[in-house]
C-alpha cells in the first residue's frame, strides 16, 4: 500500500492531521475548570433553559386560577380558565387544568376530552418526572372512566357520542401504559 | 435440521437472547415494550445529534451503538469484515428512509413488532400481517428478477466508513460534548443504563452478526423453506423468550386498547409493516440486519443505515410518525409514497426474461 | 319525437327536484323570540333538508304553547330544553335524538345562585330574607335546578326569602344576571352558560359577582322525534346532526353561513334517556310538571 513517494507523503500528512486533531481535542477538552470551556454550543443546556423558563411562565400565568380552584370556587376558576384560554389558545396546560376541574365538577366525558387535548399537545403531564405531571389525577379519572364509560358503552353499543368518549378514555389508558412518544 | 450443526444453536441462542434482552431492557428503564426498536433508537439518536428537535426523542441511544461495533468486533475476530458494496446506492440510501417511514407509522420496528405481540398487544397482530405480506411481495420480485445489483469488493475501504461513524458515536456518548442533546422527559428519558445498555447492544451485534439473524429474514425464509430453515427456529426463539419474560416480568397485557405505544388504525399499521417486509426483502435484511452488514464493512448496508438516520429526522421532523392517537395524514402520505417508491424501483431494476 | 323522448329525462334531470320532496316540520323553543330563533335555526334547517332530502320547515314555537302545538301534531321534530323533552317524554313518549354540546360542560350545563360581590352575601343561607330573581320557570338551569338546590339546602324559596321574582319579556336570563349586578335584586338564579358567554362577551367579569352554589350538571337544549316518526329518518336524523362539524356550511340569501355557529352550539351528542334522570328526580322534588301534584 505505501510503496512510492506519494503513498509516503499521504501518510506524512495523514499523521499530521490526526496530530493536529488530537493537540485541538486535548487543548479544548473539558476538565471541570469552565473558564477554559469552549464559548461554543450547549444545546442541551439551552433547551433545558427555555423549558424551566416556559415552566415558570405557565406557573406564574396559571396560579391565579390555581389559587381559586384550590378555594373550591370551581366555576370561578374556570371563567378565568376561558379567558387565559382566549389569550393563549393552543396552550396544553389551558386543557389540562380545565380537564381537572371539569372532573370535580362531575362531567367526566369532557374531562377526558380536555385532557386528551392538552396530552396530544404535550406529553409533559403524563410523564412521571416532569414538573408539570399530572399523572395520578389523570390516572384516576382513566380508571373511573373505564369502569363508568366502559359500562356504559358496552350497554348502549350504538351509541356514537359514548363509542367516542371510550376512544379519548382508551388513548389516555395507552398514554397513561407509555411507549415512544 | 442437523441439531449438531453449531450455527443452527448460535442463531437459536441469538433469538433468544434478543427476546431476553428485548423485553429486561424495558424492565431496567427503556420504554415499555420498546427494550429494543431499531426504528425508535434511530429517531432518539437523530435527535441527540440535532437533526430534528423533537425534545421528548432526543437520546442516544447506546444499544444501536452496541449493534454496530458488536458487528465489527465479531466479523473482525472471525475474518469477515470486508469492505464491499457499490450497488444501486441512492435506491439503498432512500429505501433507509422508507424503512423508517414504515416504522414509524406503525411504531416500531419489526424487532419491536414481535416485542409487542409477545406482551399482548393485539393491535400489533396488523403489523405481524403486514410483514408477512410485505416480505412475500418482495419474493414475488426477486422471484421475478428485481434486483438491485450484487456489491463487489471494495478496495476503497467505504465499509469502514459506517463503523467510523459508529465509533464516533461512541465518544460522544461517552464524552457526552454539548451539541449532543438529551430529553429529560418523554419517552428519549426512558433509558437503561447506559453501560448495561452498551453492553447488550455489543453482545446482540456480535451473536447476529455470527448467526445472521434477522427477523424478515426468519419470515422470507420460512415462506421458502418452512421448518428446515434454522432462522426460524431462532425467531421462535426469541418469541418464546419474550413472551416468558414478558408474563415473568408481569409485562404481559392481552388486549387491544391501552397497549403502550399503539394506535388502532390496523390498515396503516398493516401497510405500514407491509412497506418495512417488502423493502427488506429488496435490500437484504430488516433494519436491525442493516445495522450488523454495516458492521461487517458492508457499505450498501452501511447507506441504508444512514439512510435510516434521515429517516429518523424526517418522520419527527414533518410529522409523520403515528402515536396512540392515530396516524397523522403525512404518515398516511409518506407510505403510499413509499410504496410508489418500492413498485418504481422493483419495475427500473428488474431483469426481464426474454 | 322519439329523440325528444329519450332527451327528456336528461333536460328534467337538471330540474330542482324539491317538489319531490317529502316535507315535515321541525318546532324550535323560542329562548328569547321569534327573530332570534328564526336566525339561529335557519342554517341548521337547511343543512339537514340538504342532508336527509327532506324539507324540513321551522317553526318557532313558544315555550308555553310547546306542548299544546305538539300535541295537536304541528310539528314531528322538536328543538327544546330538557325540562320540555322530558315533558314531551312522560307524555307523549317523544324519542332522543341528541343534545347540543355548548361551553364547558359539552352537552350539558348547571345552575348557579349568585349575589353581586361585597354586597355582604358570602354564602347560601345568608340569602334568607333576601330579594331573589329566577329565570323563566321552565327553564331548568335558570329555574327548576337553583329552586330544587335551595330546597335541598332547607331554604325555601316560597317562605325564606323577602320576595322572588321573574323578569318579563325577552333575554330573561341576562335580564336577571344585570339584575343582580346593578343591586335591583340581591341574589339570582343564572345558568352557567350564560355567565360564561357574558364573561366571553364582556358584558361581565368573573371579579363581579360570587357563586354562592352550583347545580349538579344536567343536559341542556335537546332534539326530539315524536312516536310515530319513521326510525330510519329519525336514525338518520341523528347521525347528520352527529357528523357536523364547525366548518360545515349552507347558503342563506347567498351567503355561506356556519351551521353550528350559526345555531350557538359546538357540536351535538347522542345521549342516553337516563342521562334525564337528575332533572327528573328535580322536577319531582319541586312539584314541576310532569310530576306536578295539584
Amino acid at each position: 500500500m505505501f510503496k512510492d513517494r506519494f503513498d509516503r507523503l499521504l501518510l506524512i500528512l495523514l499523521a499530521v492531521a490526526m496530530s493536529a486533531l488530537a493537540v485541538l481535542l486535548g487543548a479544548h477538552a473539558p476538565n471541570g475548570d469552565n473558564s477554559r470551556a469552549p464559548a461554543g454550543l450547549n444545546k442541551a443546556l439551552e433547551q433545558e433553559t427555555a423549558y424551566q423558563a416556559r415552566v415558570a411562565l405557565l406557573q406564574k400565568l396559571y396560579t391565579p386560577v390555581e389559587t381559586i380552584q384550590k378555594s373550591g370556587d370551581l366555576q370561578g376558576a374556570l371563567f378565568r380558565l376561558d379567558d387565559l384560554a382566549r389569550t393563549y389558545p393552543g396552550e396544553a396546560h389551558s386543557y389540562i387544568l380545565k380537564g381537572e376541574i371539569l372532573h370535580q365538577l362531575g362531567a367526566k366525558e369532557e374531562a377526558v376530552a380536555s385532557y386528551v387535548q392538552g396530552i396530544k399537545l404535550s406529553g409533559d403531564y403524563i410523564d412521571r418526572k416532569s414538573p408539570l405531571s399530572r399523572r395520578a389525577e389523570i390516572q384516576r379519572l382513566t380508571d373511573e372512566g373505564v369502569k363508568e364509560i366502559g359500562s356504559r358503552a358496552k350497554a348502549n353499543p350504538g351509541n356514537a357520542s359514548l363509542a367516542i368518549a371510550m376512544k379519548n378514555v382508551n388513548y389516555l389508558q395507552s398514554r397513561l401504559a407509555g411507549g415512544c412518544e | 435440521m442437523n441439531l449438531r450443526d453449531r450455527h443452527l444453536w448460535i442463531v437459536v441462542i441469538t433469538g433468544a437472547l434478543l427476546g431476553t434482552l428485548g423485553v429486561l431492557l424495558a424492565v431496567w428503564g427503556n420504554p415499555e415494550n420498546s427494550g429494543i426498536c431499531v426504528s425508535c433508537f434511530i429517531e432518539n439518536s437523530a435527535g441527540a445529534l440535532g437533526f430534528h428537535d423533537n425534545p421528548r426523542m432526543q437520546y442516544l441511544r447506546p444499544e444501536l451503538i452496541g449493534f454496530v461495533l458488536g458487528a465489527v468486533l465479531s466479523a473482525v475476530a472471525g475474518r469477515e469484515f470486508r469492505s464491499r458494496g457499490g450497488s444501486a446506492p441512492l435506491p439503498r440510501l432512500v429505501s433507509g428512509i422508507f424503512l423508517i417511514v414504515g416504522c414509524a407509522v406503525f411504531i416500531g420496528c419489526p424487532i419491536k413488532l414481535f416485542l409487542r405481540l409477545t406482551a399482548g398487544d393485539l393491535t400489533a397482530a396488523a403489523g405481524v400481517i403486514g410483514l408477512v405480506a410485505g416480505v412475500w411481495a418482495g419474493l414475488r420480485g426477486l422471484a421475478n428478477g428485481v434486483e438491485l445489483g450484487v456489491h463487489k469488493q471494495d478496495q476503497g475501504g467505504s465499509g469502514l466508513l459506517v463503523p467510523i461513524f459508529f465509533a464516533l458515536l461512541l465518544l460522544f456518548l461517552l464524552f457526552r460534548p454539548g451539541f449532543v442533546l438529551s430529553s429529560g422527559k418523554g419517552s428519549a428519558a426512558q433509558y437503561a443504563p447506559w453501560a448495561i445498555a452498551l453492553s447488550a447492544g455489543l453482545l446482540l451485534g456480535a451473536l447476529a452478526q455470527r448467526s445472521r439473524f434477522c427477523v424478515t429474514g426468519s419470515i422470507r425464509d420460512a415462506l421458502l423453506m418452512g421448518l428446515r430453515s434454522y432462522m426460524l427456529w431462532g425467531f421462535m426463539a426469541f418469541c418464546g423468550a419474550a413472551v416468558m419474560w414478558n408474563i415473568g416480568s408481569g409485562r404481559f397485557h392481552f388486549g387491544l386498547f391501552g397497549q403502550p405505544g399503539a394506535h388502532l388504525e390496523h390498515l396503516w399499521s398493516f401497510l405500514g409493516m407491509g412497506l418495512v417486509g417488502w423493502i427488506s426483502v429488496m435490500i437484504g435484511g430488516c433494519p436491525f440486519r442493516q445495522l450488523i452488514k454495516s458492521g461487517e464493512g458492508d457499505a450498501d448496508a452501511g447507506l441504508v443505515v444512514l439512510g435510516m438516520f434521515i429517516g429518523g429526522a424526517l418522520v419527527q421532523a414533518w410529522g409523520i410518525t403515528a402515536t396512540a392517537a392515530g396516524v397523522p395524514i403525512y404518515g398516511k402520505v409518506a407510505v403510499l409514497v413509499g410504496f410508489i417508491f418500492i413498485l418504481t424501483t422493483s419495475l427500473l431494476c428488474r431483469e426481464r426474461t426474454a | 319525437m322519439l329523440t325528444a323522448l329519450a332527451l327528456l329525462p336528461l333536460l328534467l334531470s337538471g330540474c330542482d327536484d324539491k317538489g319531490k320532496r317529502p316535507v315535515m316540520r321541525i318546532g324550535y323553543m323560542n329562548c328569547n323570540n321569534e327573530q332570534e330563533t328564526t336566525k339561529r335555526f335557519t342554517p341548521l334547517t337547511r343543512y339537514l333538508s340538504e342532508k336527509l332530502d327532506v324539507e324540513f320547515v321551522m317553526v318557532p314555537v313558544d315555550t308555553h304553547d310547546f306542548e299544546k302545538r305538539f300535541r295537536e301534531g304541528e310539528f314531528a321534530f322538536t328543538h327544546t330544553n330538557s325540562l320540555l323533552y322530558i315533558i314531551l317524554r312522560e307524555n307523549y313518549r317523544l324519542e332522543l335524538i341528541a343534545s347540543d354540546k355548548r361551553g364547558n360542560f359539552g352537552s350539558r350545563t348547571g345552575g348557579a345562585i349568585i349575589a353581586r360581590k361585597g354586597n355582604g352575601i358570602n354564602k347560601l343561607s345568608d340569602i334568607k330574607g333576601k330579594r331573589m330573581v329566577f329565570g323563566p320557570m321552565l327553564a331548568p338551569t335558570g329555574y327548576l335546578a337553583e329552586y330544587d338546590l335551595m330546597l335541598r339546602s332547607g331554604i325555601d324559596p316560597e317562605k325564606d326569602l323577602a320576595y322572588y321574582a321573574i323578569p318579563s319579556g325577552s333575554y330573561k336570563h341576562e335580564k336577571l344576571v344585570y339584575g343582580v349586578l346593578f343591586g335591583q335584586y340581591d341574589v339570582g338564579a343564572a345558568p352557567l352558560l350564560d355567565l360564561e358567554v357574558m364573561t366571553r362577551e364582556g358584558k361581565i367579569t368573573p371579579d363581579d359577582f360570587i357563586i354562592l352554589a352550583q347545580t349538579p350538571i344536567i343536559p341542556y337544549c335537546t332534539f326530539g322525534a315524536a312516536e310515530k316518526t319513521d326510525p330510519k329518518l329519525v336514525a338518520r336524523f341523528r347521525k347528520a346532526l352527529l357528523e357536523l362539524k364547525p366548518s360545515d356550511t349552507v347558503e342563506i340569501d347567498g351567503e355561506r353561513v356556519k351551521v353550528l355557529n350559526a345555531a350557538w352550539a359546538d357540536g351535538y351528542e347522542q345521549l342516553l334517556d337516563s342521562d334525564y334522570n337528575p332533572i327528573r328526580d328535580m322536577a319531582r322534588r319541586v312539584n314541576m310538571p310532569p310530576y306536578q301534584n295539584y
